[in-house]
């Protein structure tokens, strides 16, 4: 990672680069997602498929804080549960429609943001990680022994996207994907905007960021509270899929699992960030007929990819190409 | 750079083309001739992984009991295990995979926080739910159609302990949970009818965080309020620390658990001494039920393992759903809800099956057990 490649002689892109850094790749990959439920649709396909979908989410939000800005968070799932349990308590409580409590939940994860990341964003590196460790516990712990919250066994009853009754599968699929897809759509175009371009400032080098002129800060609070929301709102899908939300859906392996996922695909890249999703999603169930050896399996799969292929399954590459460095050639 | 996106596009369907045989050839095993499938989702992974394999065998029991003589309507029974891992989105999953491979009827269901998205899954495929170990009062509160409980409510329970309190005569009742669904609801329906005025007061009501090992400032804060019985209803390894350091704090009252601490790891961790005369709230088991040595040889034989906890509670739940299904003669999900309603007199080991309104137990069946020479044995049945 630290070492400068050498432009001269590396050798042209490959295939494999190029099909990589196609930009249509996004469309085939929603494209994909569309016809799946054409190709099988049982119920079990549609479950795990939709799971799949709201990780994407949780992923490309954790991307945002993780990949982008570089702070180490390893309590995402208290925003995802902020999230689910803002609109799960909203909509059984007092009887919303769960889309109606979306804003809700906007403005309920991003003060979780702000209330995580006001004291603790001026801390760095490990001493950040353990304090979101903490309030990851916190999060879950206060749902499991609060009242409102239903404590241990969680709310239930909670309904679906667009109404009382728990939609068809395919349909809730469908509105899942297209949900995720301008989520992920969105997030790639933070990441590549001004505020996107400070966020990798501050995560190359935070004290030439601040030289600079950037408000590091006020930059990694923005970080802090855009990947608290696609957390919260993937707390949203995940509670109208599942109808029902407990603690233990919160717990630090899920935070973990979210991490990996980013880790795995590639920190700070959009398409590497899905895959990874789509992956850590999908492999315990591909595994599933292993029985009491999945995780094991899954375990030393990870292992492996992470030996073979440290910098993800599909790395960022910096943007700057020919136009930029010929730009900085010319200086 | 169309043709690559359509290529990617094509790629990816033919994989999943593939993948789709799969499913299909899943879904080709069952028609109105072949055996009759039940699913059971428990935990093989996870926390409690230790009881996913006690439910199996026990449930395993009953179906090879019932092919051996003939099975149902002449068509036999058949078992699909999946792995809920007590993690509610692994539960759905799995309840998924078996709704796909069109089960007739569920007879799994241990955890009862992550048990419950699965319901309405099952109720809105028609496909009965009776579920042999969860127990929480949530479950049944939804009122579904297909859903049936057949293990003791955490109220009938708590209604036990504390008659048991007030006849061995506790005067301060100290109760611990361990903050999950089922420890909890037992634990406070147990505090609400120490409050009623007659019979035991309540010191305490506390929790503690599962998983840990010292809960020396639990049990100093308990003491303090002075109680001469100390009652936990959480599961047996917290359950065996707090019995010892409550011993070694100086607590010479009485302790009694509940049925989820019932097993032998409790006497061994909390050591023989310490446990010696310690109560326990239980469902009646094979070892409780004068005649039912046999089960448990049998079971020995079978999977040479001893039965576990909720081994006989799963073997029970597939011969009520059999008989559900014998007398529905098929497996439609809304006749076999009907018939399993009207149930009257089936036996199973905590008695007469008989479903009240709510599809719980009429009769709980909750018995007191003591711990006498290192093992539990039936202290008093409380009839």
């Amino acid at each position: 990672m630290t070492a400068v490649p050498d432009r001269a002689k590396r050798p042209g892109p490959t295939i494999v680069t190029r099909l990589m850094e196609n930009r249509h790749l996004g469309w085939a990959a929603l494209a994909v997602g569309l016809v799946a439920p054409f190709v099988i649709a049982t119920p079990y396909a549609m479950n795990i498929m939709t799971s799949a979908v709201i990780f994407v989410m949780l992923a490309v939000g954790l991307n945002i804080v993780v990949g982008y800005c570089g702070l180490l968070d390893l309590g995402f799932a208290a925003f995802f549960a902020v999230g689910a349990y803002t609109s799960g308590l909203l909509a059984t409580r007092l009887s919303w429609p769960l889309l109606a409590t979306v804003p809700a939940v906007i403005i309920a994860t991003a003060l979780a943001g702000v209330i995580i990341g006001g004291p603790t964003l001026r801390l760095r590196s490990d001493y950040l990680a353990i304090v979101t460790l903490g309030f990851g516990e916190i999060v879950r712990i206060i749902a499991n022994n609060l009242e409102v919250t239903g404590g241990p066994s969680g709310i239930y009853g909670i309904p679906g996207l667009f109404g009382a009754e728990a939609a068809d599968p395919v349909v809730f699929y469908y509105a899942a994907l297209v949900i995720v897809a301008v989520a992920v759509l969105l997030a790639a175009r933070l990441g590549r905007s001004r505020l996107g371009r400070a966020w990798r400032f501050v995560r190359e080098d935070e004290d030439a960021a601040e030289a600079m002129g950037v408000h590091t800060y006020r930059i990694k609070m923005a970080a802090y509270i855009a990947g608290a929301i696609w957390g919260g709102l993937a707390g949203v899908l995940f509670a109208a899929q599942l109808s029902a939300i407990s603690p233990a859906s919160f717990t630090f392996l899920q935070s973990a699992l979210v991490l990996m996922a980013v880790v795995l695909g590639g920190m700070g890249s959009t398409p590497g960030v899905v895959i990874g999703a789509v992956v850590i999603s999908l492999l315990p169930e591909i595994l599933r007929d292993l029985a009491d050896y999945r995780f094991f399996v899954f375990g030393v799969l990870l292992i492996v990819m992470m030996i073979v292929r440290p910098q993800g399954l599909w790395p960022h590459r910096s943007r700057e190409t020919a136009r930029t460095a010929a730009r900085s050639g010319e200086s | 750079m169309k043709k690559i996106a359509l290529g990617a596009v094509l790629g990816a369907a033919t994989l999943a083309v593939s993948a789709c045989g799969q499913g299909v050839l899943g879904s080709d095993k069952t028609d109105d001739s072949g055996p009759i499938a039940l699913g059971m989702v428990v935990p093989l992974s996870g926390s409690s992984a230790d009881i996913g394999p006690y439910m199996k065998n026990g449930a395993q029991m009953a179906i090879d009991e019932i092919n051996a003589k003939g099975g149902v309507d002449g068509r036999k029974l058949q078992l699909r295990v999946e792995d809920g891992a007590c993690d509610p989105k692994t539960e759905v999953a799995a309840a998924n995979k078996l709704i796909a491979a069109k089960i007739a009827v569920s007879v799994g269901g241990y955890c009862s926080g992550s048990a419950l998205p699965t319901l309405p899954l099952f109720d809105r495929n028609k496909i009965p739910m009776i579920i042999p170990a969860a127990n929480s009062t949530e479950l049944v509160e939804q009122k579904l159609k297909h859903v049936f409980l057949i293990n003791g409510t955490g109220d009938q329970q708590a209604a036990a302990a504390v008659s048991w309190m007030g006849k061995d005569g506790a005067k301060k009742v100290a109760v611990l949970h361990d903050n999950t669904s089922y420890s909890k609801d037992i634990a406070t329906r147990t505090a609400t009818g120490l409050d009623q005025p007659g019979g035991p007061d309540k010191a305490a009501l506390d929790a503690v965080t599962p998983g840990e090992s010292d809960y020396s400032a639990n049990i100093a804060s308990v003491l303090k309020t002075k109680p001469d019985f100390v009652y936990w209803t959480g599961y047996y390894q917290e359950g065996g620390l707090i019995l010892r350091q409550l011993r070694q704090a100086g607590y010479t009252g009485k302790f009694m658990v509940g049925d989820g601490s019932v097993d032998a790891k409790l006497i061994k961790i909390a050591g023989d001494k310490a446990a010696e005369g310690a109560y326990a709230t239980m469902t009646q088991t094979p070892d409780t039920i004068e005649g039912a040595g046999g089960w448990v040889a049998n079971y020995k034989k079978k999977f040479g393992a001893e039965p576990g906890p909720y081994s006989t509670q799963s073997y029970d739940a597939v011969r009520v759903a059999a008989e559900g299904i014998t007398k529905a003669g098929g497996t439609d999900g809304d006749k076999v809800a009907k018939a399993l309603e009207a149930i009257d007199g089936f036996p199973i080991f905590s008695g007469p099956l008989k479903f009240t309104p709510q599809h719980t137990l009429s009769n709980g069946g909750f018995v007191i057990l003591v711990v006498k020479n290192g093992a539990f044995t039936l202290r008093d049945a409380l009839k």
